[in-house]
């Protein structure tokens, strides 16, 4: 018996090496758009200099796709839905307008009900569907982790929600953020807290910050801790006394962290959840009796409108500060928002999804097609790869997606981006009133 | 149920008489089917080879929780968090230490098998929901560790990227290679699971399985043999997980869960408990039905966008509960077992009643 197991090992693993060294080469190499004079293009009336950076190409008849996948039917599908319909009214709207240089712009979704596997499945099948595929759109922190370096070798740009320090820039080269990186997220606040400690300090609480890290046991929950963003609050005096997880609920019991972050000396909540996780911290503390007793913070999905959704009572939520790397509803008199808020009517989308997401991923797909139009402009539409695509970002950079509701800056070396807003709930719904204008943030990534 | 064999056919030696494949043509249809499997890469999308690629390695994992829960009858919810105990082990042996993963993968599988020795202790005093209960406690302590023992090595909830398998400077780093890897393991893990369950110890486990008690007075090892089932479903586990780890090339605490544990189980009632053929025909339809879920959703949301947000959000547990509820009504002994009584009409034909 063992010979035979052993012949059989033997030949197939001799197959094996045979057939995998055969086997199909999904993606061909695209010619890079560094040499763009290189290839001559294909016009149907020769002109002298075959350059297709002159004048806006006709791209009537071609479809250009975007492609992303989420979590639909997973935990996080309550932010996932309404970032889907963003970036769909938006690709409908562009078409309605006559879509990019004539082409038309297809989106194709992907449900990865929040399992890494699955956006592997996701992102295997667009791939194999595509030669060329130019940019996919992400939502998750786990998923930006696992694919970074799936993205970087196929030259396929990732623009993600998912803001993890590690996807961005551990074996990574191609993703890059519809928002700022947890970790400066965290050191964002904190900073403005630290220099604005005497104006929002709890009543009783010392000069010193004492943070307590509450949040979910997932990459996303402890995304905003990293060696880089503990170092810098170290340095800003700030002592992480209590690090403690609740469940990835909105029915999650968050009373043993909270009272352990107490039992510290706690005086901060930091919280790197979605608007759920942020709100059963709300309640629990206001359950307790302790919500005069800390600073409530959060990453930037935990400040929405779904945040209400989950609150017990609506003013339990007055006092909350997160980063807001974007515009919000509210903004009225900005053109792009005034674009969104067109479109939301229009496609008739329910109140519930009048929230981040939509407002984020119509921004996302502005960030998108304006790259691809760089790419096309600069290399020419026979040239537009990821990669060519991947450089329009860089070479856009500053950039301010739908009218400045996005602000984004992918040079020097950075994949995410680093200006924010600091907001606080000062009221019912929507009131995310800015207690700091667009500043500079932190710049804690890690080394690549 | 009744060997049947068509008139004529008789054994004649020990061997012929254990044979799984018994004539020629099974031989070669065999073959055919594998050879089909191996040459998929240049037949098909690779969107359908990295879903034969996934549904193989859930087969491994499925195949050893037959083992512990088909033959031998120890119910376990924390397969996955042996495949979590193994991916990690592969991962670390070829991320800090620079193995090749064809020397780490069985080293992970062994050092699963150990922890899933050290769960499968209670087995002996506790059984039914209790030892349900025990293996639980696999699912939430192994990813606890991982997230918060040894940071700078495990990198807690942000888990470890996983580098691709290479051999011989071929780098196993696209689903049209990788299936190789997959396909090969099991094979083998399929024909040490079928020779398993005909060998004295498979006869053990089952003896287990149906009488705990009339098998100890008969001799058998309680302990001894539960504890092998616990470790063989947990080497399995260990095989299955490295392969997923390097296949999806990241892995964390979150990459294996509870769900994955219940739904290997799901798997196993679907296909048949206690049958070779049970856990690949569970993990197939049961994968297929996911697939079918992730695929269905997006159509569902932009046909009734106002609505179906929540409602996407049901269709997986929905299309899975619905499959093994209507196995367990209808077929509870699963799809293998249909497959045998179908062996069995199509050699009693024309007399199938």
């Amino acid at each position: 018996m063992r010979k035979y197991l052993l012949s059989l090992l033997t030949i197939m693993v001799s197959i094996s090496l045979v057939l995998g060294a055969c086997a199909p080469k999904p993606t061909p190499t695209p010619v890079p758009t560094k040499v763009p004079t290189a290839t001559p293009v294909p016009t149907k009336a020769p002109t002298a200099t075959p350059v297709p950076t002159k004048g806006p190409p006709d791209l009537t008849g071609q479809t250009i796709t975007i492609y992303h996948f989420g979590d639909l039917s997973g935990p996080y599908a309550a932010i996932t839905a309404p970032l889907i319909h963003g970036a769909e009214d938006a690709v409908a709207a562009i078409n309605e307008a006559g879509g990019l240089y004539g082409a038309t712009l297809a989106i194709k979704f992907a449900d990865t009900a929040g399992s890494i596997d699955e956006a592997v499945a996701a992102y295997d099948r667009f791939t194999g569907e595509d030669d060329n595929p130019l940019v996919m759109i992400t939502y998750g922190s786990g998923e930006v982790e696992a694919l970074a370096q799936r993205f970087a070798e196929g030259k396929v740009v990732n623009l993600t929600a998912g803001l993890s320090a590690r996807g961005f820039y551990v074996d990574s080269g191609y993703t890059f953020g519809l928002g700022p990186i947890y970790p400066d997220q965290i050191g964002f606040v904190m900073k403005f807290l630290k220099e604005n400690w005497d104006t929002y300090k709890p009543a009783g609480a010392g000069e010193e910050i004492k943070l307590a890290y509450l949040s979910w046991p997932t990459a996303f929950g402890q995304g905003a801790l990293t060696d880089e963003s503990r170092a810098y609050l170290a340095d800003l005096g700030i002592e992480i006394v209590a690090e403690e997880i609740y469940d990835l609920s909105p029915t999650a019991d968050t009373t043993t962290a909270i009272l352990n972050g107490q039992a510290a000396g706690a005086n901060v909540i930091w919280t790197n959840t979605l608007a759920f996780g942020t709100s059963v911290i709300l309640n629990d503390l206001n359950a307790l009796g302790l919500r005069d007793q800390f600073v409530v913070c959060t990453d930037n999905w935990g400040m929405d409108l779904a945040t209400y959704a989950f609150l017990a009572n609506p003013a339990y939520g007055v006092g909350l500060i997160a980063t807001f790397p974007y515009l919000w509803w509210t903004d009225t008199d900005n053109p792009g928002v005034q674009y969104a808020q067109q479109l939301f009517e229009a496609n008739e989308r329910t109140a519930g999804e009048h929230n981040v997401g939509y407002l984020l991923l119509i921004a996302g797909v502005d960030l998108a097609v304006e790259a691809i139009q760089h790419a096309i402009d600069t290399g020419g539409y026979e040239n537009l790869t990821g990669e060519a695509v991947h450089d329009a970002l860089i070479d856009m950079s500053p950039f301010e997606a739908l009218n400045g509701v996005l602000r984004v800056d992918f040079s020097g070396g950075s994949r995410s981006p680093h200006t924010a807003q600091i907001r606080m709930i000062q009221g019912g719904p929507d009131a995310f009133a800015v207690i700091q204008n667009w500043a500079e943030m932190p710049d804690l990534r890690p080394a690549e | 149920m009744a060997i049947l064999r068509p008139a004529g056919e008789f054994d004649t030696g020990y061997a012929r008489d254990m044979a799984t494949i018994r004539r020629p043509w099974q031989w070669w249809l065999l073959l055919a089917f594998i050879l089909a499997l191996y040459t998929l890469p240049f037949y098909a999308g690779q969107s359908l080879v990295s879903l034969v690629n996934r549904i193989g390695i859930t087969i491994i994992a499925v195949q050893g929780l037959n083992l512990l829960t088909g033959y031998t009858g120890q119910i376990s919810l924390g397969q996955a968090a042996f495949m979590t105990t193994g991916g990690y082990i592969s991962a670390l042996l070829v991320n800090n230490l620079g193995w090749s993963f064809f020397a780490a993968l069985p080293v992970a599988a062994m050092g699963a098998g150990i922890v899933g020795l050290l769960f499968g202790l209670p087995s002996l005093r506790v059984k039914g929901f209790y030892l349900v209960m025990a293996t639980l406690a696999a699912q939430f302590i192994i990813p606890w560790f991982t997230r918060n023992a040894f940071p700078d090595v495990l990198n807690g909830a942000q888990g470890l990227n996983v580098q691709v398998p290479i051999l011989l400077g071929l780098e196993f780093n696209r689903p049209q290679r990788y299936i190789y890897i997959t396909l090969t393991v099991l094979i083998l893990t399929t024909i040490v699971a079928h020779n398993v369950s005909r060998s004295r110890l498979g006869r053990a486990f089952v003896a287990i399985r149906d009488n705990d008690l009339a098998a100890e007075v008969l001799g058998v090892n309680l302990f001894k043999h539960k504890l092998q089932a616990f470790f063989l479903a947990a080497v399995y586990a260990g095989v299955a997980g490295a392969l997923a780890a390097h296949n999806i090339r990241h892995l964390n605490s979150e990459t294996f869960n509870l769900t994955d544990s219940v739904f290997y189980l799901g798997m196993l009632v679907v296909g048949g408990l206690g049958s070779s053929l049970g856990p690949i025909f569970g993990a197939i339809i049961v994968e297929l039905l996911i697939e079918g879920a992730t695929l269905f959703g997006p159509f569902f949301i932009r046909t009734f966008p106002s609505t179906a947000a929540g409602a996407v959000q049901a269709l997986r547990p929905l299309f899975f509960g619905t499959a093994l509820m209507l196995f367990l009504i209808f077929e509870p002994r699963g799809l293998a077992h249909r497959w045998y009584l179908l062996k069995a009409a199509w050699r009693l034909r024309p007399f199938s009643h």
